[in-house]
């Protein structure tokens, strides 16, 4: 598919000793013990872990929604908030996150007003073309089916043709077939533009048909306990694939056997 | 109803109404007919000649009285707004500005009514004012809830393109909150029109509130009625069309908890008891300068519009201070003798109702919308006539008070019934277990957070009910002490009155508030938490 960027150049995101805390006193919880990782401009990269291991919390400090409790986020040497000012991020939420009282087309061209850019009639209707739902332009969310809606979050995301894109998720909620489709069709509209992008998956198989990298977290407090380069022959070879995939579940029992002996001194004998 | 007697062309539920409207309007009358000469009900055929006979007199005072509920309605509303503005974008002030506006609308009306009477003179300011009195409540209390109430994406994904609280404001929250605005204006519709009256009792010349007075001095049983019966339909009517434009605007129904849920709190006690210390000493602190604020920027005569030192000498430093107490007291305790057995019985019956309906679906199958409607019905308005019926004794009393609890309970406990999760229910299903288990772990749980805020809301209501009663039919209490002074200009008094029972009114909700907690604490927790 011959088409014009989505998206605009990615830069290095670097992230230094992130920590994050909630709560304090008692009720403290350490969500991220110190933390260090970089992701290379332009690449996809999948963080895949055990549920509550803070993947998501590093999400959102990079986007800027949270602030660390320690350490440092640099995207190209800019802080979150100078990417937000410069609507430069773009963010799909595990819920598609839709305003109920706007129509898809509505719902697309807030993302621009909210960027700071010009209204462009043209680009929006082309981006929901794009994600397969022309036809929809005037449809309310609640008249969607739950695949329907990530494709309208996903074409709000594109319409800013952002520098880092960040899914929490974006797929976590609609059924396994819709999910295969969704994974077919979708990535492609940002894949090779350059633009830096990080997904948070559940599903290591989808983490290995999409990304560059795919980073496995331990259990909270998490490190780092598989970092695997996709190389890109992996998408057209199935049994390479496979082979990965098993390499991630193999990091991923690591994660959380090691674990499971910190927590139970005892099972480890 | 069997098959044999349904007419053509009608379908089964109208069919079923009109036997019922029918069946209910027969008895009515019968009753009427036996009671006859005793002064306490007129039966339809009557109610329906005094409209036609006074129809010119009845339509003006409706008139007068329609116009001042609709200005009362208007500015209520406008003020609820404002404050709901003031706290989405100075979020801080939340806590405050729900504590002040709880105290406003604990002001007794019954006093309220005369001292507006004396400020503005003659004409439609106090009714006005009271009708704004009686609805900017519970339009604030959905809205506050309403502008919060939106997923926690939405707003992130504003701030994702480093926008703030203002663009969080009109893209998410406005809009987000309209549904709950528009289901406080259709409670605030009926609310409107019982302040307009609550402030002709108070010495109008005009307005069927006027109307309702003059005919319940003079024993005009026809007229009570009629004029009763008029104004709940007036008040039906009100609330029917406003829910008729919500349902067009808006396409949510939103969840009608009428409280504002606490802040995600410090989890140690110290620490929230702290917090509550704070805010009480805070309000109280403005509460009182608002007050010496508003009298001396409008520079009211001090003789019939009291500072705080009035009242604390009059209560405390005065020689008859003790003395004054003491009439305060009786008249309290007086009043309480009925306030709590009619509050605590109207309470009870709204949940046994909403359990009875619940455990017999059979029953209540169209009880809700008729409860909701007689809900909207301003029961003081028809305060007068249970009077009649039950007399001056406690029996009238209690019944006006729980009348006046029983439907907002009976309502909030059916919709609250309604809140449990289907799959909770399917679960309990699997195991067969009988529908009274399922109300004791399942049901009963999801409904009491509704259930409370029905109860705290109705402290308010409850007093209202009492001081009218007393006011115009009992002669006792507070009610009659407030209605007293201030025909004999004993303004020292009247202001100690108000202060005693705005106080009441609050302690009595924080009360109730307290007893939540503790219950919510162990059966719903996570109600508690944001």
């Amino acid at each position: 598919m011959a088409s014009p960027a989505m998206t605009r150049t990615g830069p290095e995101i670097r992230c230094t000793d992130l920590a994050k805390n909630f709560g304090k006193g008692a009720t403290l919880l350490e969500a991220v013990a110190p933390l260090s990782l970089s992701f290379a401009a332009g690449q996809m990269t999948a963080l895949v872990g055990p549920s509550g291991c803070g993947k998501s919390t590093v999400l959102r400090m990079i986007a800027g929604l949270e602030q660390p409790s320690a350490g440092q986020i640099l995207l190209g040497g800019q802080t979150p908030q100078d990417m937000q000012r410069q609507g430069a991020l773009a963010m799909a939420f595990q819920d598609a996150s839709l305003l109920p009282w706007r129509s898809v087309r509505g719902n697309v061209a807030l993302a621009r007003k909210l960027a700071r850019l010009p209204g462009d009639t043209a680009a929006v209707e082309d981006i929901i073309a794009r994600v397969g739902l022309s036809g929809f332009e005037d449809a309310r969310p609640a008249e969607l089916s739950g695949g329907m809606r990530q494709r309208v979050a996903i074409a709000r995301c594109l319409i800013t043709q952002p520098r880092v894109l960040l899914l929490d998720e974006p797929f976590g909620a609609v059924d396994e077939l819709t999910r295969a489709r969704l994974n077919l069709e979708l990535p492609p509209l940002w894949q090779a533009s350059g633009t830096t992008a990080l997904m948070v998956t559940h599903s290591v198989r989808e983490a290995v048909a999409l990304a560059d990298r795919v980073l496995v977290f331990s259990s909270r407090p998490a490190r780092v306990v598989g970092d695997i380069a996709i190389p890109a022959e992996a998408r057209s070879d199935t049994a390479l694939q496979g082979a990965l995939v098993e390499q991630v579940n193999a990091a991923l029992a690591q994660g959380w056997s090691d674990h499971a002996a910190h927590a139970q001194p005892w099972a480890a004998q | 109803m069997t098959p044999a007697l349904r007419l053509p062309f009608v379908p089964e539920p109208v069919f079923r109404q009109m036997a019922a409207m029918l069946v209910t309007l027969a008895l009515w009358q019968l009753a009427a007919m036996g009671l006859a000469g005793r002064y306490m009900l007129a039966g339809p055929v009557e109610v329906v000649q005094h409209i036609l006979q006074n129809y010119g007199l009845l339509s003006r005072a409706l008139w007068v009285t329609f116009q001042n509920a609709a200005w009362g309605f208007v500015a209520g509303n406008l003020a609820a707004i404002g404050l709901a503005l003031i706290v989405a974008l100075v979020p801080q002030t939340r806590m405050l500005v729900a504590a002040l506006a709880l105290v406003v609308f604990c002001l007794p009306l019954v006093a309220t009514g005369p001292i507006l009477r004396v400020l503005y003179g003659p004409g439609p300011g106090p009714q006005i004012t009271l009708a704004a009195l009686a609805v900017y409540y519970t339009t604030f209390i959905p809205l506050l809830v309403g502008l919060r109430a939106a997923p926690a994406s939405w707003f992130d994904l504003i701030r994702l393109y480093g926008r703030g609280a203002w663009t969080v404001f009109v893209q998410v929250r406005v809009m987000a909150s309209l549904p709950y605005l528009l289901a406080g204006l259709q409670i605030a519709a009926p609310a409107a029109f019982l302040g307009a009256m609550v402030g002709e009792f108070t010495g109008a010349d005009r307005g069927i509130g006027v109307l309702a007075l003059r005919a319940m001095r003079g024993l005009d049983v026809e007229a009570t009625w009629a004029i009763a019966l008029i104004a709940a339909a007036v008040s039906m009517l009100a609330y029917g069309a406003i829910g008729r434009i919500t349902r067009t605007k808006a396409d949510t129904q939103p969840e009608m908890l009428m409280a504002v849920k606490p802040e995600p709190s410090a989890q140690l006690v110290s620490a929230r008891v702290f917090r509550i210390v704070m805010l009480v000493a805070l309000t109280a602190a403005l509460v009182i300068a608002l007050w010496w604020a508003l009298m001396e920027i409008f520079a009211l005569n001090r003789f019939f519009a009291k500072r705080p030192d009035d009242v604390w000498r009059y209560l405390v430093t005065a020689p008859t201070a003790q003395a004054n107490r003491a009439v305060l007291w009786a008249a309290t305790s007086a009043s309480l003798e009925y306030l709590i057995p009619g509050y605590l019985a109207g309470l009870a019956l709204g949940v046994a109702g909403a359990l009875a309906l619940t455990l017999a679906p059979a029953l209540g199958s169209g009880v809700l919308p008729v409860a909701i409607a007689l809900r909207s019905v301003p029961i003081v308005t028809t305060a007068p006539l249970i009077v009649l019926a039950l007399g001056r004794g406690a029996a009238g009393t209690i019944t006006i008070v729980a009348v006046m609890t029983f439907f907002p309970a009976l309502v909030a406990c059916l919709q609250g019934l309604r809140q449990t999760p289907g799959q909770v229910l399917d679960v309990m299903r699997l195991y067969a277990t009988n529908p009274v288990t399922r109300l004791w772990y399942a049901q009963i749980p999801a409904m009491l957070p509704a259930f409370f805020a029905a109860a705290r809301l109705s402290v308010p209501a409850a007093i209202l009910a009492i001081t009218v009663a007393e006011w115009l039919a009992t002669g006792r209490g507070l009610g009659a002490l407030m209605a007293l002074t201030a025909s004999t200009s004993d303004y020292n008094l009247l202001w100690s009155a108000i202060v005693v029972v705005t106080l009441g009114a609050c302690i009595g909700y924080g009360l109730v508030s307290m007893v939540e907690r503790a219950v919510l604490v162990r059966v719903a927790p996570e109600q508690l938490r944001n």
